[in-house]
């Protein structure tokens, strides 16, 4: 609602012309500053991590003798060894990201804010909500246990080797 | 809806005079500007819009540099590996670097080109005085960005070329070579002068630019606006949306122009820095080669009689020349002397930089450039 | 309060502003579009979008690896303790899975096993290969050109230089080149000029004392040896040093007219037979070490033109004792007859008198005003670094500090000059084989360097590099004491030279392949003894023969002895049923086994290895069967093939073997 009562005159050829023309100024502004503001949020995404790879191999199966349970204190994760076979699981809280500790046969306590687990991750007492989990672990083609922190599994599987 | 746009933007849309007025006192950004504006000021052929341009490319080098900060390291290995990462490993990262290079030395640049402009206007008289000497405060804390910065990239050409610079610094007379050691933090350039150079750049210098930038333009208002000859029309007309229009245009040249040159040049990046090897020769950054080819005549001559004496020169300039004549015409007719004499100035340093650029090679010799 | 709808900016704008605005603010979104699209068509980008159709096309078992390769976006391997980056899995996608051999490049697997026992993410890939790891496009990452500073990605053969940054081993195993130039390194004695690491000059010194020279050879010989050592002894190790002809005679001045502290023998020459000296000449074995006439082994130099070189006395007193002359030589001290001494001299003398072609001097003795310049020349050449002489010290380094040589400063002009790219390997290369070319006034001698050997060694030498690699990634040669045997024993040693062949606890020579580390637990101790008195051959097809060194009986039984009851090994001390049982299964295996190829057994049988009738005086039987069980643990690269015989199966062979009469018509040896 402009503050002109009068009627709107007839259209004037130059002036939608005109309407275009900064309509399209507008609009190359518009595209170009938001494709320069995008470019620079693009740009502190980060494409290559300075941290420890992210799949790794931790030993050979004959480095984890049988029924046991080794705490890989670099990776933060421990590694079973069952007569099921072999998994392995995140030693950090789901909680807020202390590093549990295996209680023998009774599986994890968290000493920042008590929460305890199971030993294949679930929770069992909180705060914590979510299960540890348990990371893609397989054999590769040179015999080494490999552990994948991209990918998990469910509390069933064992690796057989 | 309409209710949470109007508790931010005040008036709405500009549309009518009244509503155009009120935008610029309405709003933080744009209250810099006057509410009108004399028409002699929108005339792209009187200023060139340079100071502007340099405000912009200012504003396009933080942003830049705040990208880029996230990616750097200041220290010396790792410096030179962040470099490579953002060539080789940041999307748009060589696009950044691109645009925060070619900016900074058009930024030198423009400001400098500006600087002449106001002076041939006479716009540096009476009462405009003390904004001109905020102004060269602006062009040297300009040429201190552009150095710091020209050393973080910690390639040779950055180490050497800050080494010849430093090294003038140490010939100024009794704090010379204290000055020099606070400047790098030791003896060498090393790890601490890579990090005080970092800060400076970063940290310091842009905030003293920024206040300065506040100050300037604070005066431009409180000296009633861009200078203008006597006979000038007095015809004004509102800054929304003449002016700002116009300052907008401006703003997406430089971006265009920014975005083309970091898209068709490539900034350079040579070996490692390498202490045991100076390349030969071994250059200043270009706004400084005018000085390194008058420090081979003569350290004390080229490196510290003649900048201070140019800076003085400059800084006492609107306090010695009072003649108020010739104010806001390009080569104002009175002002025959004044203009041939700083016209003559700029263009021997333009020279020696130009000499120093391409007519010296290895041991400072005379080349030829054509003659390869 | 007006409406928030805009209007356009440009409302009261002059339309040719408008045009100007619109026109600049198109520019603006082309050049942002300009650089979205450079980002999209980087080269790792495209290089990953064209291997994602590759590995559509890999179905069913082939694609097996597909959890195992990475997931879409830069790839890097960080290396804090080498301070590597590497990102060139970003495109080289395919480097551990063999399904995509047939790729095209740069997807194609890595070749070889190398990836097993040096993988990616421990080794990254340009500790090995060179290049610039962070870059993620073809040319910044050097593949053909350095780039930023770092070295192009390197060839096979300048890898392994690479690979002795970490293996600081003589001789690791898959790098010939390295090996190579080590053991040239060892050989010319580089270290006695040089600086290097992991080379010590003092204990491989061969090259002779120069004390009494004026007795040995004649000034001619002398100065035409100083002149080009390579005219009289083409396998010299002494390169060729330029010198001039006033060099020369200041030298021969000064080496002629030191002391002579060793009296020479005389023998009465009128009484000496040659013939009978070449039957000492051949039954003793001397080409063993000395090549004549073109043939024969290098420990020793060639006597080929011996006569013209030296006198029969000197030859006489050197046969009947070469360590009062020389206490380091190799050659140990015959248990020789005057007489045959002296006839074996006169042999020598008349048989190889001729001098060489082109070896002619003045024999005018030399100018002893010289002696002082020829001091200075001496010095300033170095020559006491590789032979001793009364009154200087053991070395003179004169030589630059190799021990970062792979990084160093490259001096670009000389190889400009001679049309050679300008890089370092190619400096070195062209250093070692012509010095003075690279170098105004270089003091290093020419050493004759062919170009294998010359690459060679510039690929040992550009293993050493300024930044060392961290200790836990580099493998060393064990450090093992000298073993300096003591004694009655440790004297005979020293008089007929044993280790020069044989090594004992790693020192000692290699030139037979039997290690006497455990010698009495493998051989019996009477053929022990006897074998020293009178060495025959065990393989036909061996060339090297052990020298008859015409060790004394009483001194074959200490020898033995003492190698019988000490240079044993407990676990292979055992013993083997001999009953009829088992030696006829052993019968069995070995006609299965098919030995009679290599062995002669009974009447028939090849000649590779060693005859087996009669072996059981020679073999113990545990070592046999040790040996038979794991051949190539004991000798690596031996012929004898491991047929994976369980314990059993192998003292049944062993029981067969040892139970083969000799045969009687053949003796052992010649």
């Amino acid at each position: 609602m402009t503050l002109d009562a009068q009627p709107e005159p007839a259209p004037d050829p130059a002036l939608e012309r005109r309407r275009f023309v900064a309509k399209l100024g507008a609009a190359g502004f518009v595209a170009g500053a938001a494709g320069l503001l995008a470019a620079l949020l693009r740009s502190v995404v980060p494409e290559v991590l300075y941290e420890p790879a992210r799949r790794f191999p931790v030993g050979r199966p004959a480095d984890f003798a049988p029924g046991s349970v080794t705490f890989v204190s670099e990776r933060r994760l421990f590694v079973f060894n069952t007569p099921g076979g072999f998994y392995a699981v995140s030693a950090v809280c789901t909680h807020l990201g202390c590093n549990v500790n295996h209680e023998e046969g009774r599986g994890f306590a968290c000493p920042c804010h008590g929460s305890t687990f199971e030993e294949d991750g679930r929770v069992r007492k909180g705060p914590a909500a979510w299960p540890l989990p348990r990371f893609a672990i397989s054999l590769s083609r040179r015999g080494e246990l490999v552990v994948d922190t991209r990918r998990t599994v469910g509390p069933e599987f064992r690796l057989k080797a | 809806m309409n209710r949470v746009l109007r508790s931010v933007f005040r008036t709405g849309w500009p549309a009518t005079k009244q509503q155009r007025l009120q935008a610029m006192l309405s709003s933080l950004v744009l209250h810099v500007h006057p509410t009108r504006v004399r028409v002699h000021v929108l005339r792209p052929s009187y200023t060139l819009g340079l100071g502007l341009v340099s405000f912009f490319l200012f504003a396009s080098l933080t942003a830049t540099g705040l990208a880029l900060m996230l990616y750097y390291v200041p220290h010396p290995q790792a410096a030179y590996r962040s470099m490579k990462d953002l060539e080789y490993a940041v999307t748009f990262g060589m696009f950044l670097r691109n645009s925060h290079r070619w900016a900074a030395h058009g930024m030198v640049a423009v400001v400098f080109l500006h600087l002449c402009r106001v002076f041939f206007t006479g716009s540096y008289k009476p009462p405009r005085e003390f904004n001109w000497v905020i102004g060269v405060g602006l062009l040297l804390l300009t040429l201190a960005l552009s150095f710091t910065g020209y050393l973080l990239p910690w390639d040779q050409l950055a180490f050497w070329a800050i080494t010849v610079g430093t090294s003038i610094v140490a010939y100024f007379p009794l704090l010379g070579p204290q000055l020099r050691y606070l400047l790098l933090g030791g003896h060498e350039i090393g790890q601490a002068a890579l990090l005080r150079f970092y800060v400076l750049h970063c940290v310091v210098l842009p905030l003293a630019m920024a206040l300065l930038v506040a100050l300037h333009l604070w005066r431009v208002r409180k000296d009633g606006g861009l200078s203008a000859p006597p006979h000038a029309s007095q015809r004004r007309v509102t800054a929304w949306p003449h002016l700002v229009f116009r300052e907008l245009g401006v703003l997406v040249l430089v971006l265009v122009a920014v975005n083309v040159a970091a898209l068709l040049f490539d900034a350079p990046l040579e070996e490692i820095a390498d202490l045991a090897r100076t390349p030969n020769p071994a250059k200043a950054p270009w706004y400084f080669l005018g000085l390194q080819e008058l420090v081979h005549y003569g350290a004390i001559f080229g490196g510290v009689a003649v900048p201070t004496a140019l800076v003085i020169a400059l800084l006492l300039l609107p306090y010695l020349d009072t003649d108020t004549r010739g104010v806001g015409v390009w080569f104002a007719r009175e002002r025959r002397t004044a203009n041939a004499l700083f016209a003559a100035v700029a263009l021997a340093l333009v020279v020696v930089t130009v000499i120093g650029t391409f007519f010296r090679g290895p041991n400072w010799a005379w080349v030829v450039p054509w003659a390869r | 309060m007006g409406p928030l709808k805009p209007g356009g900016l440009g409302r009261g704008v002059s339309s040719g502003l408008q045009w100007l605005f619109a026109a600049v603010s198109l520019a603006l979104a082309g050049s942002v579009l300009w650089a979205a699209l450079a980002e999209y068509r980087a080269e790792w980008r495209v290089t990953q979008r064209r291997f994602r159709q590759v590995e559509g096309h890999l179905t069913g078992a082939a694609n097996s690896g597909a959890d195992e390769r990475e997931r879409p976006g830069l790839q890097q391997i960080w290396l804090p303790d080498i301070d590597r980056v590497d990102r060139c899995t970003s495109c080289h996608l395919g480097t551990g899975d063999p399904a995509l051999k047939d790729a095209p490049a740069p997807f194609r697997p890595h070749p070889g096993r190398w990836l097993e026992t040096h993988r990616p993410d421990r080794f990254g890939c340009t500790s090995c290969h060179g290049g610039q790891g962070e870059a993620t496009t073809f040319r910044g990452a050097a593949h053909r050109q350095g780039a930023n500073g770092a070295e192009p990605v390197a060839s096979r053969e300048l890898m392994e230089a690479r690979c002795g940054t970490c293996h600081k081993e003589r001789s690791p195993r898959g790098a010939p080149w390295l090996v190579r130039g080590r053991a040239l390194v060892a050989d010319r004695n580089c270290a006695a000029c040089h600086e290097l690491p992991g080379f010590s000059p003092v204990a491989d010194v061969r090259a002779p004392r120069l004390d009494g020279l004026a007795r040995k050879v004649s000034p001619a010989w002398l100065r035409a040896w100083l002149k080009g050592p390579r005219a009289y002894l083409p396998r010299s190790r002494m390169g060729d040093f330029r010198l001039s002809d006033s060099d020369v005679e200041a030298l021969s001045s000064f080496l002629t007219g030191q002391p002579q502290p060793i009296a020479l023998d005389t023998a009465d020459w009128s009484k000496a037979d040659a013939e009978r000296g070449g039957e000492v000449f051949r039954r003793s074995r001397c080409v063993t070490c000395h090549e004549v006439n073109g043939r024969g082994g290098t420990l020793g130099p060639a006597l080929t033109h011996v006569g013209a070189k030296t006198s029969r006395d000197w030859l006489y007193s050197w046969i009947r004792d070469p360590h009062r002359f020389q206490p380091k030589t190799l050659m140990p001290r015959f248990r020789l007859t005057d007489d045959e001494a002296r006839d074996l001299a006169a042999y020598l003398s008349s048989e190889f008198g001729d001098s060489p072609k082109d070896f002619h001097a003045s024999d005018a003795p030399p100018a002893a005003s010289l002696f002082a310049e020829g001091r200075r020349v001496y010095e300033k050449r170095g020559c006491y670094s590789c032979h001793d002489l009364e009154g200087f010290p053991r070395l003179a380094r004169i030589g630059p500090k190799l021990a970062t040589v792979g990084d160093r400063l490259l001096e670009p002009a000389p190889l400009v000059a001679r049309g050679l790219a300008a890089t370092l390997p190619n400096w070195i290369y062209a250093k070692v084989r012509a010095p003075d070319t690279v170098l105004d006034g270089a003091r290093m001698p020419t050493f004759g360097f062919s170009e294998t050997e010359g690459a060679s060694l510039a690929v040992a030498l550009l293993s050493l590099r300024a930044r060392e690699m961290p200790a836990a990634r580099t493998t060393q040669d064990p450090v093992r004491p000298p073993y300096e045997p003591q004694g009655e024993f440790g004297a005979l040693v020293r008089r007929y030279r044993c280790l020069t062949c044989h090594s004992i606890q790693g020192t000692g020579g290699t030139l037979s392949t039997v290690a006497l580390d455990r010698i009495g637990s493998q051989l019996r101790r009477e053929h022990i003894e006897a074998f020293i008195q009178k060495p025959y051959g065990i393989r036909v097809s061996l060339q090297e023969r052990m020298p008859h060194l015409n060790v004394a009986p009483e001194e074959a039984r200490v020898l033995a002895g003492h190698l019988s009851t000490v240079m044993v090994d407990d676990a292979l001390e055992a013993e083997v049923p001999s009953d009829a049982a088992t030696v006829a299964r052993g019968r069995q295996l070995f006609e299965r086994s098919g030995c009679v190829a290599c062995h002669i057994a009974g009447e028939k049988g090849g000649y590779v290895g060693p005859e087996l009738n009669g072996s059981a005086a020679r073999l113990k039987p545990g070592w046999t069967v040790a040996w038979l069980m794991t051949p190539q643990k004991w000798k690596p690269g031996t012929l004898e093939p491991d047929c994976g015989l369980s314990r059993a199966d192998a003292e049944a062979l062993a029981a067969y073997v040892l139970s083969l009469p000799a045969r009687k018509a053949k003796g052992a040896g010649r």
